[in-house]
């Protein structure tokens, strides 16, 4: 089987067209404030359609049954750097971001929806640009909804293949009409999620550009704010409840927001990720509400709502802050350092190593003691009540490897390039499960600007690796992808 | 579950510890210490309670030990071992609070060297001879335990090793454990004199060089120096050491085979050249790094990183400089190693390297059925290839140990410790090494961790010698149920 790459050119084109339209959106806010930016937004949504369309007409002769699961990684995995790529290009020509370096990174974090950001002050950019770097998350959000219920089960990765009952309308085998169908309802969701917010942050006072901002990162759990500050900035319990409530709502398996919909709430009691979900955001927030209440001065329900916000933006990999968590306590450092590696639901725009996965191990794990007891017996690993074959559970503890592994020599990786021991753990863990704010010199209250050039290179690979499952991109590197 | 075998077996150990404690009073004699008081007692005390249990209990001869008993004997041989040890340190009061006592003899029986004491020097002879003893004893343990017993208990992985040295092939704990055990001492043994000798040519006193070579073989790393390995200062006795450590970071099967004449089965096993590559190449790229950017003599370069990385990465844990102080990232290079392990079957801790192996092969094999999902495509380990229920119980394995490692590391940064401190006396305490990193690392000791963090890294370190599963099983419902 040879590579079909002219329906991979065509598809990737197709999704220029659509970047460049949506850059495009930002001048609607760039006339409204009048801001300086109309022609930077201008000539790069048309552009990027325009080099969209030549890929696109070029290569339209292409079969759409040519798609295979070869072709699948090569989209998805140039896909999402191509975006990039393109995407970079208003920070560039408006010169908000001079570097291509810092642009392609804040680009990557944007589409990745990590929400780690090189800007030392945001403020300064003109709304429109900041709308595009929203703008940027809100779409890598969409990707990741479709890639994470349709594509990769298709394809068998890292134990995705847990959801394909689940996911609404799918019979078919083939990957064309099965996104098609499962895109279309859960982009749906996403829209009504994302309005809803929106509103309900008006309703708290804040502005229609702030709200629709932070309804798309907060949808697509990313973490650009328009503010230097965060969500500090907004000092409101109401705005603050709203964004844990939605960063939550982001970090769910949007087949359950579809159930939902349909008046179907029996996943609160049959699905077996939402529970550990619910249950452990309760309890680590609980957790870390009473190991720090002797440290810090907050009011109590301050200090509840503190707690809850950072547990749920960090496991949903969100990346909002509303203080220095960091310097809560001492050793609040390492607490926050362990919540990088939890990450969301599948299903969901979170990153990370996600629930699932940690339970399926951790049954394992524990049944594994139960089988040194009975030898003989055959005690299955359940999920959702059924019980989870042994290819899936390999497949799973493959992708824990290899995530632990990327972490590690990552992390050996940037100390070698000079960052300190902390930052290089931390920047590395926040990178790889898309969270946005680390540990160290990229914690909460600071940026990744002044790492050096090629750790901001290795950080942004880390990003699309950690976006994309790790084995999509990874098995592009393995020969035997390119054997015939 | 059969209460009266697994106390006549802890009464069996126990007199086994009564009398090597009193092996102790020959250096107190001669050294005309004043802690021979404290080893009689001790000693004398420990062997009669151990004769109780063991001459009182009549246990029926027919019966054979089952696979729960065996869980419990090892573990709480463990710890009674531990409990009785603390004996010598508190009745001659050179370590006053019971929770150092105990963190510093469990830190010797289960070979970890991770150690309170402030001036070490200033414990008699007599006594230092038995706190390199339970280093000694533990690493005798833990050669059976790996080789014999947990194979048997089906642990983790090691059934790997089973029936390779052996001859009988039963079911049965008993004669296996026995026939394994003679054959497996006789090399620690041996092992054991003849660096003892090459360190008597380097001009150590008797005293010194038994107590190095009980910590170098046990990989346990207890010195009877304040300044560790270092104070002798001398280049023969360092290499010594370190073909010492490196020899003892190898699965003793293969030096039995060694032994028997075939020198070659080092060369066909796998996990053997993974040890011996990956220790190649980490000593020469840091030593290289040492040369080149912080300008040190070629021998002493090569001397200074091989000791250190052998050290670590064979749970050791002797110390000869500050590695800490090489670079800004070492203490990270560090931290992983620390995790590393050597080779499964030696008396080193540790994930071992044979899981890392073969989570690697499984891994790299997941990425090839993503692309041919109906092939069937074996894990191999020395020729041969692995179940997946192997491969199951190992990554249960490093997921436990995963997360043992962060609980405990977030419960010491809680005590008091900073962020790469608790993590490193957390690895370095389950790998059953040693020296961590910061405030726990090669140049200080872990008398400033908090009473509580004491506590908590005493059973971090039995939780790893005991490859987790031994203990953690006993916690789990199933085990009690009848």
């Amino acid at each position: 089987m040879k590579v079909k790459y002219r329906i991979v050119i065509n598809i990737i084109g197709f999704l220029l067209i659509l970047n460049g339209l949506f850059i495009l959106t930002g001048i609607g806010f760039s006339i409204y404030y009048q801001s300086d930016d109309i022609w930077a937004l201008l000539i790069s949504g048309i552009g990027t359609s325009l080099f969209g369309l030549i890929l696109w007409l070029a290569t339209r002769n292409s079969e759409i049954s040519e798609l295979g699961k070869r072709e699948g990684y090569l989209i998805v995995s140039l896909g999402w750097i191509v975006m990039t790529i393109f995407g970079a290009l208003p920070f560039i020509i408006y010169g908000a971001i001079p570097s291509y370096t810092d642009a392609f990174f804040e680009t990557m974090s944007g589409f990745t929806t990590t929400g780690a950001t090189i800007l030392t002050d945001i403020e300064i950019l003109p709304p429109g640009l900041l709308f595009w770097r929203s703008l940027t998350q809100w779409l890598g959000g969409m990707g990741i909804i479709v890639l994470s219920l349709a594509i990769l089960p298709l394809l068998g990765i890292g134990g995705m293949q847990l959801f394909t009952a689940e996911v609404p309308g799918v019979t078919k085998d083939k990957i064309h009409p099965r996104v098609k169908e499962t895109a279309k309802r859960l982009w749906g969701i996403y829209v009504i999620l994302t309005v809803a917010e929106t509103l309900l942050l008006m309703v708290g006072g804040l502005n229609f550009y702030d709200a629709i901002n932070h309804s798309f990162t907060t949808m697509a759990t990313g973490g650009f704010s328009t503010k230097n500050a965060s969500i500090a900035y907004y000092t409101s319990p109401y705005v603050q409840y709203i964004f844990i409530l939605f960063m939550f709502f982001a970090g769910m398996n949007f087949t359950l927001h579809y159930m939902s919909f349909h008046g179907k709430f029996s996943f609160f009691k049959d699905n077996t990720e939402f529970k550990y979900y619910l249950g452990f955001t309760i309890l680590a927030s609980f957790f870390i509400m009473i190991i720090h209440l002797p440290h810090v001065d907050f009011h109590w329900e301050e200090a509840i709502r503190q707690s809850i916000f950072h547990v749920v933006s960090l496991t949903t990999t969100t990346g909002y802050v509303t203080s220095d968590f960091e310097n809560w306590a001492p050793f609040s450092r390492m607490i926050f350092f362990a919540l990088l590696f939890v990450g969301g639901c599948a299903g969901s725009t979170g990153g990370g190593i996600k629930f699932v996965r940690h339970i399926v191990l951790f049954k394992n794990g524990w049944t594994e003691l139960k089988r040194l007891i009975h030898p003989r017996a055959v005690i299955p690993v359940k999920f959702n009540g059924k019980a989870v074959s042994s290819e899936i559970i390999s497949n799973v503890q493959a992708f824990f490897i290899f995530y632990v592994l990327i972490f590690v020599l990552g992390s050996m990786l940037l100390a070698l390039l000079g960052v300190d021991f902390v930052t290089s753990a931390g920047a590395t863990a926040t990178c790889l499960g898309n969270i946005g704010p680390g540990i160290g010199t990229v914690g909460p209250v600071s940026n990744f600007a002044h790492l050096p050039v090629p750790v901001k290179w290795i950080l942004s690979i880390f990003m699309v690796v950690g976006r994309l499952e790790l084995f999509t991109v990874l098995i592009i590197f393995s020969p035997a992808f390119w054997k015939k | 579950m059969n209460l009266k075998i697994i106390l006549k077996i802890i009464g069996f150990l126990l007199i086994l510890n009564g009398l090597a404690m009193l092996t102790a009073l020959p250096f107190s004699i001669y050294y005309n210490s004043n802690d021979i008081v404290a080893i009689l007692i001790s000693g004398i005390g420990t062997t009669i309670l151990g004769s109780l249990l063991w001459f009182l209990i009549k246990t029926d001869p027919d019966e054979d030990i089952s696979k729960r008993d065996g869980y419990l004997i090892v573990t709480f041989g463990w710890i009674a071992s531990s409990l009785v040890g603390t004996l010598p340190y508190i009745i001659h009061g050179s370590i006053p609070s019971f929770t150092n006592a105990f963190f510093e003899t469990m830190s010797g029986f289960t070979t970890t060297g991770a150690t309170i004491l402030k001036d070490i020097e200033a414990v008699p002879p007599g006594l230092l001879y038995w706190r390199s003893m339970t280093h000694w004893l533990g690493g005798m343990g833990i050669i059976v335990l790996s080789l014999a017993i947990l194979p048997i208990l089906g642990i983790g992985g090691m059934q790997l090793f089973q029936a390779e040295v052996a001859g009988p092939s039963k079911d049965k704990i008993h004669p296996r454990v026995t026939e394994t055990a003679k054959r497996l001492w006789a090399i620690y043994l041996i092992l054991t004199v003849a660096q003892i000798i090459l360190l008597l040519f380097g001009d150590m006193n008797l005293l010194d060089a038994v107590c190095h070579s009980f910590g170098t073989l046990a990989t346990g790393g207890f010195s009877t120096k304040n300044a560790s390995v270092a104070y002798y200062k001398s280049a023969y006795i360092e290499w010594v050491i370190i073909i010492f450590m490196f020899i003892s970071g190898t699965n003793f099967t293969l030096h039995y085979f060694a032994l028997k004449g075939k020198v070659f089965n080092y060369f066909k096993d796998d996990e053997f050249k993974f040890y011996g590559i990956f220790v190649v190449l980490i000593v020469t790229a840091t030593a290289l790094y040492l040369i080149i950017h912080n300008s040190q003599a070629t021998d002493s370069a090569f001397r200074d990183s091989a000791f250190s990385i052998i050290s670590i990465l064979s749970s050791t844990g002797f110390v000869t400089v500050n590695y800490e102080a090489w670079a800004k990232f070492f203490p990270e290079i560090f931290l992983i190693l620390l995790l590393m392990g050597a080779c499964a079957g030696s008396t080193s801790g540790g994930v071992k390297i044979i899981r890392y192996e073969l989570l690697i092969k499984s891994s790299l094999t997941e990425l090839k059925k993503l692309i041919h999902p109906n092939a069937v495509i074996p894990i191999r380990h020395n020729g041969k290839a692995i179940s997946n229920e192997i491969i199951s119980k190992i990554a249960g394995f490093v997921m436990l140990y995963m997360i043992i490692f962060i609980l405990a590391s977030v419960i010491l940064s809680i005590t008091g410790l900073d962020l790469s401190s608790s993590m490193g006396a957390v690895a370095a305490c389950l790998a059953n090494i040693g020296p961590g990193l910061g405030s726990t690392g090669p140049m200080t000791n872990y008398s400033e961790v908090p009473v509580l963090g004491k506590w908590v890294l005493s059973i971090v370190m039995l939780l790893g010698r005991l490859e987790l599963f031994t203990i953690l099983v006993l916690f789990s419902p199933t085990f009690w149920k009848k």
